[in-house]
């Protein structure tokens, strides 16, 4: 009876199950599919929008962003300060706008070297198996074991700060999780049986990997890459907001919000702005990974 | 027994991280710039005299596995040295300010399982519908609102604006309600998504409707189907909410201005104080580790699959 | 009337789109009814509509009443007590069905009347009428028990409520033949013991022929004939029913050409003005598609939705064919020699020094149930799973350990044998157009043997355009004949076919057989036929091989294993088939 469970189960589960699998989909609700595109679109042009503040921010800010006017200090919004300035008179636009640009240029590498390094990995430890899994698989382990960002303030902390300690530290760290997804996702589409077809006609591992595999595992890696963004967005704002890694006067929106927490009663824009702005983009972009998700689960590739 | 076979290898996996864990801890010295000297000298003069006095103190002429395990074994009776800075057994620093934490966490805690379970279930069991949409998205809101961002709202629109709480600082309870607030959205979102996974994937099993077939009352099906049923894979997730406490909590001390090991942590580690934060990060892994362990220990007991030796 | 199950024009749509059109349905108390149709015929839901279990998202209209109460749209309160007391549904699969968290006891304890829950030796008496003479089992979790034990439980738990009908979906589908056969003697026996009605719902004829006083058949949503499963059996008078008995493999002698239907099943929306069987008729007329044909009473509790009679075959009845009577395979070299092959998955030896030979050219079944290290043996065969033991010799190359041939080796290998997979959903890769799967499989062999992706589609019968479509837009039966094509292109001398038409229809598994036997017979391939289906083993194959718990139970002529099996195991796998029904027009042509 034990055989029966461990040894792949023959033939028998055969034709009804296409039609179980209808009652299934007939009976899940259109309702928030319909509703995606709308928030999804929504998310896109929100990240497109700081992109290209990102790009341009630094051309079109009002003032100069370092430029101070401690006669006038701290004071709210005004038709010549849209979001008011800072303790030292700085304005608070013009800050965001060139902030912009450190905030998402940043996650945006540490998103593409996360989801690099975690796809490859995973790939391979998934298709391969052996020892290069159970390494990787205990060093994940590991990984997991700490919780990510207390070990990013204590090392960007200790050596002193630094962009570069800063990027490579998070790819490290946001590695395990993508490698975990994939090597799981991998291995699932490796008990399929256009993966044996593909053996049984002896084209190589390599091959098999990247042109047939990978290709079938694209909805998890770009809504990887877009959780590894958030992630890395949140973190390096959290980190300035700390005053770890950055020098103070930065326009960086994390250190804005350390920096101006203090006149939260006069300007509270110069805090808030910068806080909802790292919300909105980070919110914008998990929507988006999260439909894609959606669409993964939903349609999952196979059958219709 | 099975059972006991179980949690005794995860209990001797849980050690061995432990130490790998322990290991690059201490080898957080040698990363800190300028050599293990310096950071251990702090602020006091670097003349020849105090350098050999530090390098005897610490064995720093011993190789490293000497150096370690000397270190290793005083961490294991709860001493960690002094403070570089200030000058104090860094056991005592922290349990001066772990009771903030603690009650931080705890009340979160709350928080969290109150809001993020039923909200969970509730999404779940009406899929599609407007409460699950609404529901989705303000969890999926939460997941990115970084614990520090939700800190200043708060603050701006319950302590500034209504002044219903105080702004900053310890005192009695209220002073916790924003900060205990501020730290438990975030999982609180974490928890109600798993939950409604969990709902949602039970609640299209096959058994589930075998039962409702039977005739099974709707109060019976709730009882002892989904939520026992679904009660196991949210389990799951109980270390990785506890991790998010611990990083939580040091944007949240930090934003409230709570004298509690997160803020510790945020000072030891902008001034170099190795001692303090090697203890800081050796506890966070013990309280994960453990935590992960004990829901390892819970699944195996809840799950007859495993407790009547399946494996 | 004495109906106890009355279902007048019911219907079921998503959003706008029909899936269950206007169905009528009545059973008597104490009658057992079949509702046969392949998949997307509606069956299933028709089944969850009388059980009131519908999901909220589609809407039903008509009417359903049991003994005069009326279940649609009726309210949670009284579809409760109608549910488990006065209808019993059984689902398909066993392995769901149960709460893994819960007892078996515990199961049927809460299915039982709250008067009997706490009488002492209930469970015991529960456990009994299903056949489980073992009061232990009680204690036990589903995960401890096989399929048919869980079977056995889960009608169990249904009959705790001592319900008057009992609808059972496909309730063996998900288990091995001989464990099949012993549930549907159980429900058969325990419908008559309880004079209870009995609703089944299944895609096979023959089980519904044998087990049921009436059949419904439905296809796409509608009922295009009803009537005495004697009289539907021997004189169908629908085109559809017509095709599908003759597309049945049967058991006790090979056919000479199995007729597939044609194209597939439509969507019940897409024909809901029209017969929906008009597409694929052979006797089609241009009024056909003009109206919806009615259901017309044409005999005594007979009727078909067809507006004509079934015209006979414009040909006789396909004979039967001659078979191989060779006990022994031919003399001469081998084209695959198993040796001796053993392989363990940890505790569990899955092949138990199996030996076999294929001679080149020759069509070879390999029977065996799950667990029986049927499937094992092919992917050692293949190369995807590497044996504990024994000797694979293919065509005088060792190919036990394949990882150790030299490249050329591999090439050889390669070229040698090739495999058709069980599952069409997945044997493709969804991101790969046919075509560049194709060319992919045909890149494979020297330029100049090459043959293009048209050439490969004509040889499997598909048109040139399916090149560029991706596997999410052919059906199930399109999807097995490119992976037939794909494992045809580098032209290999023996094609392992493992279940390759398990999951599909019996419309389209007769012309994945037939063009198997064609590419078989045309290029001398050498066919190894895994396959739990002895009809299926019959018309394809000469010889058998029997495996039981890894081990080679018997091998022979077919035709010979299958007349007169000598293992027990093997009499007890031919006696689990149900009997092909033996149509009037056979009879006539037989006489």
């Amino acid at each position: 009876m034990a055989q029966n469970e461990l040894l792949p189960r023959g033939a028998t589960a055969d034709q009804s199950d296409a039609f179980t699998g209808s009652v299934a989909a007939a009976g899940r609700k259109r309702t928030p599919r319909a509703r995606r595109p709308a928030l999804t679109i929504a998310a896109m042009i929100v990240l497109g929008i700081m992109l290209i503040a990102a790009a341009v921010g630094h051309w079109i800010a009002p003032y100069d962003p370092a430029l101070q006017n401690v006669g006038l200090g701290p004071t709210g919004p005004s038709a010549a300060h849209w979001l008011g300035t800072d303790d030292l008179g700085r304005d608070v636009l013009s800050r965001l706008l060139e902030g912009a640009h450190t905030a998402l240029i940043a996650p945006v590498l540490i998103a593409v070297g996360t989801t690099v390094l975690g796809t490859t990995l995973g790939l391979l430890a998934g298709y391969r198996q052996g020892w290069l899994d159970t390494m990787l698989m205990r060093l994940t382990d590991l990984m997991f074991a700490l919780p990510g960002l207390l070990v990013l303030i204590v090392v960007v902390g200790v050596a002193g700060g630094g962009y570069a300690i800063s990027v490579i530290t998070l790819i490290i760290l946001g590695a395990p999780s993508d490698i975990r997804m994939v090597r799981s996702v991998t291995m699932s589409q490796r008990e399929l049986a256009y993966v044996d077809a593909a053996r049984t006609l002896g084209i190589p591992a390599r091959r098999i990997m990247f042109r047939h595999v990978l290709p079938n595992l694209a909805p998890t890696v770009v809504a990887n890459l877009l959780l590894s963004f958030v992630f890395a967005l949140v973190a390096l704002a959290g980190l300035s907001f700390l005053g770890i890694g950055l020098p103070a006067g930065t326009p960086d929106w994390g250190l804005m919000i350390q920096e101006n927490r203090g006149i939260l009663d006069i300007n509270p824009w110069a805090a808030i702005a910068p806080a909802l702005l790292i919300t909105i983009t980070a919110c914008a972009a998990t929507l988006l990974g999260d439909s894609i998700y959606e669409r993964l689960d939903a349609g999952k590739g196979f059958s219709e | 027994m099975v059972v006991v076979k179980l949690v005794a290898r995860r209990l001797i996996a849980a050690v061995l991280l432990l130490l790998v864990l322990s290991l690059l801890t201490y080898a957080l010295l040698a990363l800190s710039p300028g050599g293990p000297e310096r950071a251990l000298l702090g602020d006091r003069p670097a003349t020849p005299e105090t350098i050999a006095a530090i390098r005897a103190q610490f064995l720093l002429d011993e190789p490293f596995p000497v150096r370690y395990w000397h270190w290793l074994s005083q961490a294991l009776t709860g001493d960690f040295g002094t403070s570089i800075t200030v000058r104090q057994p860094v056991i005592s620093m922290l349990s001066e300010r772990v009771n903030v934490t603690v009650t931080l966490a705890l009340l979160a805690a709350v928080v969290t399982l109150a809001v993020g379970i039923p909200a969970g279930l509730a999404a779940g069991i009406r899929r599609g519908g407007r409460l699950d949409r609404s529901i989705t998205l303000v969890s999926l809101v939460f997941l990115s609102f970084p614990p520090f961002a939700i800190a200043l709202v708060l603050l701006y629109g319950f302590a500034i604006q209504l002044r219903w709480f105080p702004v900053y600082g310890t005192g009695d309870l209220s002073h916790y309600v924003l900060p205990a607030i501020a730290l438990a959205l975030g999982p609180a979102a974490v928890l109600t998504r798993h939950t409604r996974a969990a709902a949602l994937q039970v609640g299209e099993q096959d058994y589930i409707t075998f039962a409702r077939a039977r005739g099974l009352s709707r109060f019976g099906i709730w009882e002892s189907y989904l939520l026992r049923n679904s009660a196991l894979p949210v389990l799951t997730i109980a270390g990785l909410i506890i991790a998010g406490y611990l990083t939580g909590a040091v944007f949240v001390e930090q934003a409230f201005s709570l004298p509690g090991l997160g803020s510790l942590l945020v000072q030891s580690v902008t001034q170099k104080d190795i001692p303090v934060v090697q203890a800081l990060v050796l506890l966070s892994g013990v309280v994960v580790i453990v935590a992960n362990l004990l829901v390892d220990v819970a699944y195996v007991i809840v799950n007859p699959q495993i407790r009547q030796g399946r494996a | 009337m004495t109906d106890l199950l009355r279902v007048r024009g019911l219907s079921v749509s998503l959003e706008e789109r029909r899936i269950v059109d206007d169905v009528d349905l009545d059973i008597d108390a104490g009658e057992t009814v079949g509702l046969v149709g392949e998949s997307g015929s509606g069956k299933s839901l028709l089944a969850r509509a009388v059980a009131g279990l519908l999901p909220p998202s589609l809407t039903t209209t008509g009417s359903v009443t049991m003994s005069g109460t009326e279940l649609v749209d009726a309210s949670e309160r009284l579809l409760r007590t109608v549910r488990g007391r006065r209808v019993g549904l059984l689902m398909q699969d066993p392995f769901t069905m149960l709460n893994p968290l819960k007892t078996v006891g515990a199961h049927i304890t809460e299915s039982l009347p709250r008067g009997l829950r706490r009488r002492r030796g209930e469970i015991e008496k529960r456990l009994a009428e299903v056949g489980i003479s073992d009061p232990r089992v009680a204690s036990r979790y589903p995960f401890q028990l096989s399929g048919g034990m869980r079977q056995r439980v889960a009608i169990a738990a249904v009959l705790a409520g001592d319900p008057e009908l009992l609808i059972a979906d496909e309730p063996t589908t998900a288990l091995d033949a001989t464990i099949q056969a012993e549930i549907m003697q159980l429900l058969r026996s325990v419908q008559k013991a309880r004079g209870m009605a009995v609703l089944l719902i299944t895609h096979d004829l023959r089980v519904a022929f044998a087990i049921c006083d009436k059949v419904q058949v439905m296809y796409a949503g509608r009922v295009l004939e009803t009537g005495l499963s004697e009289d539907v059996a021997r004189n169908p008078r629908h085109p559809y029913t017509a095709g599908l008995i003759g597309a049945l493999p049967v058991l006790e002698r090979r056919i000479s050409q199995l007729v597939a239907i044609p194209g597939s099943v439509p969507r019940a929306a897409d024909v809901t003005h029209k017969c929906a069987f008009a597409d694929r008729c052979p006797q089609r007329r241009p009024d056909c598609v003009e109206t919806r044909p009615p259901l017309r009473i044409v005999a005594d509790l007979h009727a078909t939705a067809c507006l004509y009679d079934v015209a006979p075959a414009e040909t006789a009845p396909p004979g039967d064919a001659v078979e191989h009577a060779q006990e022994t395979p031919a003399l001469g070299k081998p084209l695959l020699t198993v040796a001796e092959l053993r392989k363990d998955y940890g505790q569990v030896r899955a092949l138990d020094a199996v030996t076999l030979t294929v001679q080149p050219g020759e069509r070879v079944g390999l029977i065996g149930e799950s667990g029986s290290g049927k499937t094992t043996l092919a992917r050692c065969v293949l190369g995807l799973a590497s044996p504990d033991g024994g000797r694979i010799m293919l065509d005088g190359l060792d190919i036990t350990y394949p990882h150790r041939l030299s490249a050329s080796g591999k090439r050889q290998m390669r070229s040698l044998v090739q495999c058709v997979f069980q599952d069409p959903s997945t044997s493709l890769n969804p991101s790969m157009t046919v075509g560049a799967a194709l060319a992919e499989a045909a890149g494979r062999v020297q330029r100049a043997e090459r043959r293009s992706v048209d050439e490969l589609l004509d040889l499997v019968g598909l048109p040139k355009k399916y090149a560029l479509l991706r596997p999410n837009r052919l059906s199930g039966g399109e999807k097995q004949r490119v992976a037939i094509a794909r494992a045809l292109a580098v032209n290999p001398a023996l094609l392992i076919c493992d279940e390759p038409t398990a999951s599909l229809d019996v419309s389209v598994q007769a012309h994945i057989l037939e063009l198997l036997r064609t590419i078989s017979a045309n290029a001398g391939t050498a066919l190894l036929f895994v396959t739990h289906d002895l009809a299926v083993v019959r018309q394809i194959t000469d010889r058998v091989v029997v495996l039981l718990h890894g081990k080679v139970v018997e091998t022979g002529a077919t035709a010979a294993i299958l007349d007169e099996p000598t293992h027990s195991y093997t009499r007890r796998l031919v006696a689990s088939v149900p009997p092909a029904p033996v149509t009037f027009r056979e009879e006539r042509a037989n006489a």
